[in-house]
C-alpha cells in the first residue's frame, strides 16, 4: 500500500485524470508482453509533460517510492512489470512529434510516440527513422530507448542507439537533465550512449532528438527456398563474405513458416529453410548485388527463389515474418520468445543443438532468426494445461541463452535483460563486470529507485568504495551483501 | 627536485619495476614511464598508483597527448607492448585488438580478408587503437559508417582499483547490461584504461572514386554558394563514403567519395554533374581525404574541432573565409557533411581568442560545440579549451567519483577538469 499522502502529491502533480489507483484499472499494467511475471502497481500516472514527469519523480525520491516508466507495455524481457509497492508512469500521453529538422536529418519527439509514426511524419519528404521492431505498430519511442531496440533492419541502420542523437531525462532525483546534442560529439561523457538501453534503470527519457534516414531508391525483397536452415544459414554467411550488407536478412524455420501461413497467408514456399533478403539502394547498384545474391542462393542449392514483384508482395512477406511471434499461438497453446545472439558462424553448430536439446526434452522450438547479425529468436512451444511442460519450457529456454553464451555470443540482442533474465546476465558477465556496470547506476540512481530488481542479478546497494572497505550497516546488521 | 621527491621517484621506479621488468621503465624528468605486457600488470600499477595517489596517464602512440587540459602525471603508462591483434572472426566481420596496436598495423592485417574498421582516424601509422578510442577520434568515413561508438562492440578496461571488467562482447547485436564501452570511447582515459577492444568490421570499399568541385571563374570562391547543390546530393539517392568541404583564403573544394560496384561509377558522375551543374566536378585522388590531418601541421596552428548542424557548414565557412580576408588572418578549414569541422587558426594570440569566443557563442544557439585540441604555447592557460561546461557535467563528475574516486587516471584533463 501506498501512503495516502503521497498518492494525495500524485494527484496534485498530474491531476485527477492522470492518475489510475482503482484495482480494475490497475490491472492493465500488471505486466508487459512477458505475461508470466505479474505485479499489481500501487499506482500509476499519465503526466502529460516533463515538468509533470519530474514532479512525481521528485515525489518518489522524497517519499523513496519505486518508478517504473512503461510505454506501450510491448516488451518482452519484462522491463516494464512493476517494482512491488512501487508506482508505474506510463508515458502514453507524451506523444507529440515536436520538431522535425529535414535539413540536419533529425526529429524530436516525446516518450510516447509510436515507432512508425516517426517513420509517417517524414516519409512525404523522402526519409524514414530506421530501427523497426516488430511490434513498431504500437511501441513507443521511450520504450526503444529503454531497450535498445532493433529490428530486421538494423543489419545495415543499426539499432535505436545509433540513431539517438540527444535525450531530456528525469533522473531518479527529479533533476532535468539533457544529454547529447543534434550535432555530433558534445563535449564529455556519452551519456546517451549509456542511457540508450539501459532498461528504465537510469531514468525516464522526456524528449528524444532522433536521426531519421534517407529512405532509398528501391527496396528489393527476395524469398529463396532451402531444404534445410543450415543452407540458408550457410547462404548468408556467403553473402557477408562477398562483401554485400544487405539491409536484412532473415531465416523461418518450418514450423514458423507454417505459423506465419496459418495467421497471415504470407503465400512462403513450404520449406525447411526460409531466407529472405532485403536489398536497398540506387536502381543499378541493387539490380547488380541482386543478380548476385540470387546465383549465391542457388549455389548453396535454393529451389524457389522469388524477388518481390510490387510493393504489396513486399509488405506481405514481411508481414508474415513480423507476425511470426504472435502466429505461433495458432500451432501451440503456449510458448516462450527467447532472444540470444551468436556469432554468424556458429549458427549451424547451435541450430544442431537446439534440435538435439528439443527432442531430449521432448518439446518443439521454432525458430525465426536476423540471420545478418546472428540474433536468434527460439520459440519454445508447450501446452502449460500439461503439468510440468511449462517449467521444462522454460529450463529449455534459458539452456539455450547458455549455449549462446558458450559459443561467444550474448543472452540478449534486442529484447533486454528485464526481469526475465536477470540470473542468466550473471553467466554471461563476470562479477568484476557486473560491479562495474553497477557504479554506473549508483552514480545515476543512488537510492535505487527506477525499476529497482530488473537487469542484474542480485539486489545491490550503491555502497562508497573509495579508500579502505568499510562495511555498510545493514551489511553489518547480516541483512543485506553489498557488491 | 627536493630529497623527499627525489627518494619518492626512486621508489617508484623500483616498485613499478618490480611489477613490470626495470627494462620496461625509463624516466622522462619527474615521470615514471611503465610498459606493461599484459592486462595484470596494468591493474597491478594501477593499485600501486591509487594507494599512493598517483597520477597516471595512459598512452599510446602518444599523437594526442596534448589534447585536453594538461596533465602532470607521476607514472606514463605505455601501452606500446600491449599490440596484438587477438582474433579476426572473418566470417562474423569481428575482431579484438589490443590498445597498444597501431591503426596502420590492425588494417593490414584485416585487409588480408579484404575488411576494415570503417573508421579513418588521424596519424594512423603511429596512434594506437587505444588512443584513438579514448579520443574519440574520427575523420571523413564518418558520414557512412558512423563513429566509435556505432562500431565498438566490446572491451576490456581496467579502473583505479585495479578492478578488470569486460563489457560488451563479439557479437554486433547485444543489449545485455550497460553499454561501458560508450562511456569509455572519448572518456579521454579518466574512467579507466583501455587494454582491448572488439570492433565491428565492415568489407574494404573496393571500388573507390573521389570527385572534386570547385567554382568556375577566377573570383574568390565563396563557401555559401556550395549549400544549396550540397544540400541536394545529401537528399538525393547517391550515398557517398565521405563529403568534406576544404576551405581556406585562396581556395574553396568540395570533395565528394563514392564506393558502388563498377558498373554505377558513370551514372554516379553524371549524377553528381548533374548536381553541381554551375561548378566544375573533377575526378581526383584518394590524397584529398588527408586535407584533415594536414591542418595540424600548419605552422603554429591552434586547432579546433567544431561540431556544426550539417546544414550550416556552407554558411560557417564562408564567414571563416571573410574574417580571414577582411582582418588578415590565417584560416583554413575542413568540414564534414555531417557537420564535423577541423579549423586550423593562424593567428595572433588575442585575435584567436575573439574568434574562438565568437564562434562559441554562434554555435551555442543551436546546441553545437567548440573545443581546442591543438593548443600554442602563447595561448596556453589563457584559453577553455572545452568550453563552457556542458548542463550535465555533476552528473560526469558523479560517474567520474565512482569510477576513479582518488582522480588516479588523467586528473583534470577531461570536461570540467574531470
Amino acid at each position: 500500500m501506498l501512503p495516502t499522502r503521497f498518492i494525495v502529491e500524485l494527484r496534485t502533480a498530474v491531476g485527477k485524470d492522470g492518475l489510475i489507483t482503482g484495482e480494475s484499472q490497475l490491472q492493465t499494467y500488471e505486466c508487459d508482453g512477458l505475461t508470466n511475471f505479474r505485479v499489481l502497481p500501487g499506482a500509476v500516472v499519465l503526466p502529460r509533460t516533463a515538468e509533470q514527469v519530474q514532479a512525481v519523480v521528485r515525489l518518489c525520491a522524497r517519499h523513496k517510492i519505486p518508478f517504473v516508466s512503461r510505454g506501450a507495455g510491448t516488451g518482452l524481457s519484462g522491463g516494464a512489470l512493476p517494482a512491488a509497492g512501487g508506482i508505474v508512469i506510463s508515458l502514453a500521453r507524451m506523444n507529440r512529434i515536436l520538431e522535425v529538422d529535414i535539413a540536419n536529418r533529425f526529429v524530436v519527439v516525446e516518450p510516447g510516440v509510436i515507432n512508425a509514426h516517426v517513420t509517417q511524419h517524414v516519409a512525404p519528404q523522402g526519409y524514414f527513422y530506421a530501427p523497426d521492431p516488430s511490434s513498431q505498430s504500437v511501441c513507443t519511442i521511450g520504450g526503444n530507448v529503454a531497450e535498445n531496440s532493433g529490428g530486421a533492419h538494423c543489419l545495415k541502420y543499426g539499432f535505436t542507439v545509433t540513431h539517438v542523437l540527444a535525450l531530456d531525462v528525469v533522473m531518479p532525483s527529479g533533476e532535468l537533465v539533457q544529454f547529447g546534442s543534434p550535432t555530433l560529439d558534445a563535449p564529455g561523457y556519452d551519456l546517451p550512449g549509456v542511457f540508450v538501453g539501459s532498461e528504465g534503470t537510469l531514468g525516464v527519457a522526456t524528449r528524444i532528438t532522433l536521426r531519421i534516414v534517407k529512405r532509398p531508391e528501391v527496396v528489393q525483397t527476395l524469398l529463396a527456398a532451402f531444404d534445410s536452415v543450415q543452407a540458408a544459414g550457410q547462404t548468408v554467411s556467403d553473402i557477408i563474405a562477398a562483401g554485400m550488407l544487405p539491409s536484412a536478412m532473415e531465416i523461418m524455420d518450418a514450423l514458423s513458416i507454417q505459423a506465419a501461413e496459418a495467421a497471415v497467408q504470407a503465400h512462403y514456399p513450404v520449406c525447411k529453410g526460409l531466407l529472405l533478403v532485403e536489398l536497398d539502394g540506387s536502381y543499378s547498384e541493387v539490380e547488380a548485388l541482386m543478380r548476385e545474391v540470387q546465383a549465391l542462393c542457388s549455389n548453396n542449392g535454393a529451389w524457389e527463389i522469388r524477388v518481390a514483384q510490387s510493393e504489396h508482395e513486399r509488405a506481405l512477406v514481411w508481414k508474415g515474418r513480423k507476425a511470426a511471434f504472435a502466429a505461433v499461438g495458432r500451432i501451440s497453446p503456449n510458448y516462450i520468445v527467447q532472444d540470444g545472439v551468436i556469432p554468424r558462424t556458429a549458427l549451424p553448430h547451435l541450430l544442431t543443438e537446439i534440435d538435439r536439446m528439443a527432442s531430449a526434452a521432448g518439446l518443439r522450438v521454432a525458430n525465426v532468426f536476423h540471420a545478418g547479425d546472428g540474433n536468434l529468436h527460439p520459440l519454445v512451444l508447450y501446452d502449460a494445461a500439461i503439468a510440468g511442460q511449462e517449467e521444462l519450457a522454460l529450463d529449455l529456454s534459458y539452456r539455450i541463452l547458455r549455449l549462446c553464451v558458450d559459443n561467444g555470443g550474448s543472452i540478449t540482442g534486442e529484447h533486454g535483460v528485464g526481469k526475465e533474465k536477470q540470473e542468466m546476465l550473471g553467466y554471461m558477465f563476470s562479477e568484476p563486470d557486473l560491479e562495474t556496470m553497477q557504479l554506473v547506476r549508483c552514480a545515476f540512481d543512488p537510492e535505487n529507485l527506477a525499476n529497482p530488481d530488473k537487469v542484474f542479478p542480485r539486489p545491490r546497494l550503491c555502497a562508497e568504495k573509495p579508500g579502505p572497505y568499510v562495511p555498510h550497516p545493514l551489511e553489518t546488521a547480516g541483512i543485506a551483501e553489498i557488491f | 627536485m627536493s630529497p623527499t621527491a627525489s627518494w619518492m621517484l626512486e621508489q617508484g621506479m623500483a616498485q613499478l619495476g618490480s611489477i613490470v621488468g626495470p627494462e620496461n621503465t625509463e624516466l622522462l624528468g619527474e615521470t615514471t614511464v611503465a610498459a606493461p605486457g599484459d592486462t595484470q600488470q596494468i591493474a597491478e600499477i594501477l593499485r600501486f598508483a591509487q594507494a599512493n595517489r598517483l597520477a597516471v596517464t595512459p598512452t599510446g602512440g602518444g599523437t594526442k597527448l596534448g589534447w585536453g587540459n594538461p596533465v602532470a602525471p607521476d607514472i606514463q603508462l605505455r601501452l606500446a607492448r600491449l599490440n596484438a591483434l587477438h582474433e579476426h572472426a572473418w566470417q562474423d566481420l569481428t575482431c579484438t585488438v589490443e590498445a597498444g596496436c597501431t591503426w596502420t598495423t590492425m588494417r593490414c592485417e584485416l585487409a588480408r580478408h579484404g575488411q576494415m574498421v570503417a573508421l579513418d582516424p588521424l596519424w594512423p601509422d603511429r596512434a594506437t587503437v587505444g588512443g584513438i578510442v579514448a579520443s574519440n577520434d574520427s575523420g571523413a568515413l564518418r558520414l557512412k559508417f558512423g563513429g566509435l561508438r556505432d562500431l565498438i562492440i566490446g572491451m576490456t578496461i581496467v579502473l583505479a582499483d585495479g578492478t578488470i571488467a569486460k563489457t560488451g562482447g563479439k557479437v554486433v547485436k547485444n543489449v545485455a547490461g550497460y553499454d561501458l564501452h560508450k562511456l569509455m570511447t572519448g572518456s579521454f582515459g579518466t574512467l579507466g584504461v583501455i587494454t582491448e577492444v572488439n570492433f565491428r568490421l565492415h568489407p574494404v570499399e573496393e571500388h573507390a572514386r573521389t570527385w572534386t568541385v570547385i567554382a568556375h571563374g577566377d573570383t574568390r570562391p565563396v563557401a555559401a554558394s556550395f549549400a544549396a547543390p550540397l544540400r541536394a546530393l545529401m537528399d538525393s539517392q547517391i550515398t557517398p563514403s565521405c563529403v568534406q568541404l576544404r576551405t581556406s583564403q585562396q581556395e574553396c573544394a568540395l570533395d565528394i567519395r563514392i564506393a558502388a560496384v563498377p558498373e554505377c561509377f558513370d551514372e554516379y558522375a553524371v549524377r553528381i554533374q548533374n548536381l553541381f551543374d554551375e561548378f566544375a566536378v573533377t575526378e581526383s585522388s584518394e590524397a584529398v581525404w588527408q586535407a584533415r590531418q594536414q591542418l595540424f601541421n600548419m605552422h603554429d596552428a591552434v586547432v579546433l574541432k567544431v561540431a556544426l548542424l550539417p546544414s550550416i557548414i556552407c554558411a560557417i565557412s564562408s564567414e571563416l573565409q571573410e574574417i580571414a580576408f577582411t582582418e588578415g588572418l590565417g584560416i583554413a578549414a575542413v568540414a564534414q557533411a555531417n557537420g564535423l569541422m577541423t579549423i586550423a587558426l593562424n593567428s595572433a594570440p588575442d585575435a584567436a581568442i575573439v574568434l574562438i569566443e565568437r564562434l562559441r557563442a554562434r554555435v551555442a544557439g543551436f546546441g553545437g560545440s567548440l573545443i581546442v585540441l591543438q593548443i600554442t604555447d602563447p595561448l596556453r592557460g589563457r584559453l577553455n579549451v572545452w568550453g563552457p561546461d556542458p548542463g550535465p557535467v555533476p552528473l560526469m563528475c558523479e560517474i567520474k567519483r565512482r569510477f576513479d574516486p582518488v582522480h588516479t587516471l588523467n586528473p583534470g584533463r577531461f570536461v570540467g577538469n574531470i
